[in-house]
């Protein structure tokens, strides 16, 4: 188990997680139609920054924003590790922007890229609980990031996987997903902040599992998403869990995976946050985002006593190309 | 169309990195998804691409390649009674 | 953490468990060269980008070790320092300017860890399958030892999988127990 002890979101809905979170609560979205931002491209729907940003320093602004809302002084620590989750970094390249965002905040140690499609979010996370756990580490600032660009437009259009208009998860008339822009920093510990004022949450499980079935689609059984739901249920029950964080891509496949997944996990009467709609598919972003939002639902869910004293488990999913699915669960008390 | 289908075969090989194929080896009237050919979902988006590189014909919707790509011969077809180029 | 076995693969050699495996090609056809003689009996190789085959010839070679593939690995750990970068260039030609065509088949490549679920698909392998970016192969040791102290009972396909350009590539992959 490792602790969380600072976070925050920069999208083009707002600057700071509570900013995002009231964004989300008024229901406020960022995707827009881009006729004109990319050559070529057919006209599509994204939620993107208004001014193109460039990758490194929207990383660097929002680990700046994390460590400073929580007046963190660790970055420059041999005992903190930089964890970036990127599908296509800084114009393809992943380690060199990984390298200058730990070299600006003088860290000393090897940052880790995690690339593992779209789950990278949550994987990264995975890997920080691990590096603590195994005491390697006692920090780690974890940057989720991707800007979007011709190419990943493009090859998603190739794919026949945008929605024309505003994504619809779950809904029967869902047309595809929208993508999206974010960048998002979690820094876990391996203690507790003694000064902490705002609640916060625990990391408590984590797993990954490929469905070892297709490139570019789930499998029809959600088999390895509900090995990952299982994995990270291990201990507890349905009715201890206040919220799942689910992909909701809205592309027909994914949506009717992950149905079956939760489903088979006995978690279809627990409530879900689907985020897509507002933010897009934010790729490497996506399971930094979500776990923050999800995390903060929760804890407003617990305040509002919507929820018993038991309910205090969030589960965040995410499934990817090449067949991967990952699933953290975490405590919000 | 016989010329059209023997340069559609070679088109297909060649899309779909078919190494040590001919246009001999594909059967002009057998299915190219499930037994014959063993298409999958990322090669009809290929040959809905290829459609569009060497014949200028717009294919938006995924679905429609179903009745298109039966066979090679219903896909050739198709390119005759639709291309622009 | 136990090694089991390793392959290591550049451009003109092939050496596994220290012993080299004889080829008669180089580069991108030696890996067709190793993929007609170990395993020639799934055409979807030729689909793949080098990255993959690169990273599918390796396991096929690891794999065919009697000892090496029982038990069979659980997971599939993959690095490397570059990441799609090589299938990332093949893919950006076909949206270059005037000839805008992107090819469904090459963008489902721009991913590093299509790799990882290529090898996962041919060997039915449904634990965890991770890839990561790193500045060097050592890195890759501390994820390596990390992961196996939260999961002991994991065997695992690890290593480092780059290609950088055409014909430009450097595999060493091991199959580690972990007890």
């Amino acid at each position: 188990m490792v602790y969380c002890i600072g976070h925050t979101i920069i999208s083009p809905l707002g600057e700071g997680s509570q900013a995002n979170l009231e964004a989300v609560q008024a229901g406020r979205s960022g995707l827009k139609l881009y006729t004109h931002r990319f050559a070529d491209v057919e006209p599509f729907c994204a939620s993107l920054f208004d001014t193109p940003q460039s990758f490194v320093p929207l990383c660097i602004k929002s680990v700046e924003d994390a460590i400073t809302n929580y007046q963190l002084q660790i970055t420059n620590s041999k005992d903190t590790v930089f964890i970036l989750s990127t599908t296509k970094g800084d114009n393809l390249d992943l380690i060199t922007p990984a390298k200058t965002i730990a070299q600006h905040f003088g860290n000393p140690n090897a940052p880790i890229v995690v690339s593992n499609a779209c789950t990278s979010g949550v994987c990264a996370q995975i890997t920080a609980m691990r590096l603590l756990e195994a005491g390697l580490y006692r920090h780690a600032i974890v940057v989720g990031c991707d800007i979007q660009s011709r190419f990943i437009v493009s090859g998603f259009q190739s794919f026949k996987a945008l929605s024309p208009e505003p994504c619809k998860p779950f809904s029967p008339d869902r047309q595809g997903l929208n993508l999206g822009e974010a960048a998002a920093t979690i820094i876990y510990s391996q203690q507790p902040m003694a000064n902490s004022q705002q609640p916060l949450w625990t990391l408590e499980a984590g797993s990954i599992h490929n469905d070892a079935n297709h490139l570019s689609a789930p499998s029809r059984t959600g088999e390895g998403a509900y090995q990952c739901l299982k994995d990270v249920m291990e201990g507890i029950t349905a009715d201890q869990i206040a919220l799942v964080g689910v992909h909701g891509t809205a592309t027909m496949y994914n949506d009717a995976m992950e149905t079956i997944a939760l489903e088979r996990a006995g978690l279809q009467d627990v409530p879900k946050s689907v985020l897509k709609p507002f933010f897009g598919h934010t790729m490497g972003a996506a399971g930094v985002v979500e776990t923050i939002l999800c995390a903060m639902q929760a804890n407003k869910m617990v305040n509002d006593q919507m929820v018993n004293d038991q309910m205090v488990n969030v589960i965040k999913m995410l499934s990817g190309f090449g067949g991967v699915n990952a699933a953290i669960r975490l405590r919000c008390e | 169309m016989e010329q059209l289908i023997e340069q559609l075969k070679a088109q297909i090989i060649e899309a779909l990195n078919f190494e040590d194929m001919t246009p001999a080896d594909i059967d002009t009237d057998a299915p190219l998804f499930g037994e014959g050919l063993g298409l999958d979902s990322i090669d009809a988006l290929e040959l809905i691409m290829l459609m569009d590189r060497e014949y200028g014909i717009k294919l938006a919707d995924p679905k429609a390649g179903k009745a298109i790509f039966q066979s090679v011969r219903t896909m050739a077809e198709y390119i005759q009674a639709n291309r622009t180029k | 953490m136990r090694v089991i076995s390793e392959i290591e693969i550049t451009p003109t050699s092939v050496v596994l468990n220290g012993k080299p495996i004889a080829v008669e090609t180089t580069g991108e056809k030696m890996l067709v060269e190793l993929y007609r003689r170990f395993a020639g009996d799934y055409p979807k190789f030729f689909k793949m980008d080098t990255l993959s085959r690169l990273g599918f010839i390796a396991a096929e070679i690891l794999l065919k070790e009697p000892m090496a593939n029982s038990p069979k690995p659980t997971a599939i750990i993959l690095a490397n320092r570059s990441a799609s970068i090589k299938n990332d260039t093949d893919y950006m030609d076909t949206i270059s300017d005037g000839k805008y065509y992107p090819s469904p088949a090459l963008f489902v490549y721009t991913l590093p860890n299509i790799v990882t679920g290529e090898i996962a698909i041919r060997y039915q392998i449904q634990g965890e399958t991770s890839f990561y970016i790193l500045d060097k192969p050592e890195d890759l040791e501390q994820i390596l030892l990390s992961t196996f102290n939260i999961q002991p009972s994991t065997s695992a396909l690890a290593g480092w999988c780059e290609c950088s350009y055409a014909n430009t590539f450097y595999a060493k992959i091991q199959i580690i127990w972990n007890n």
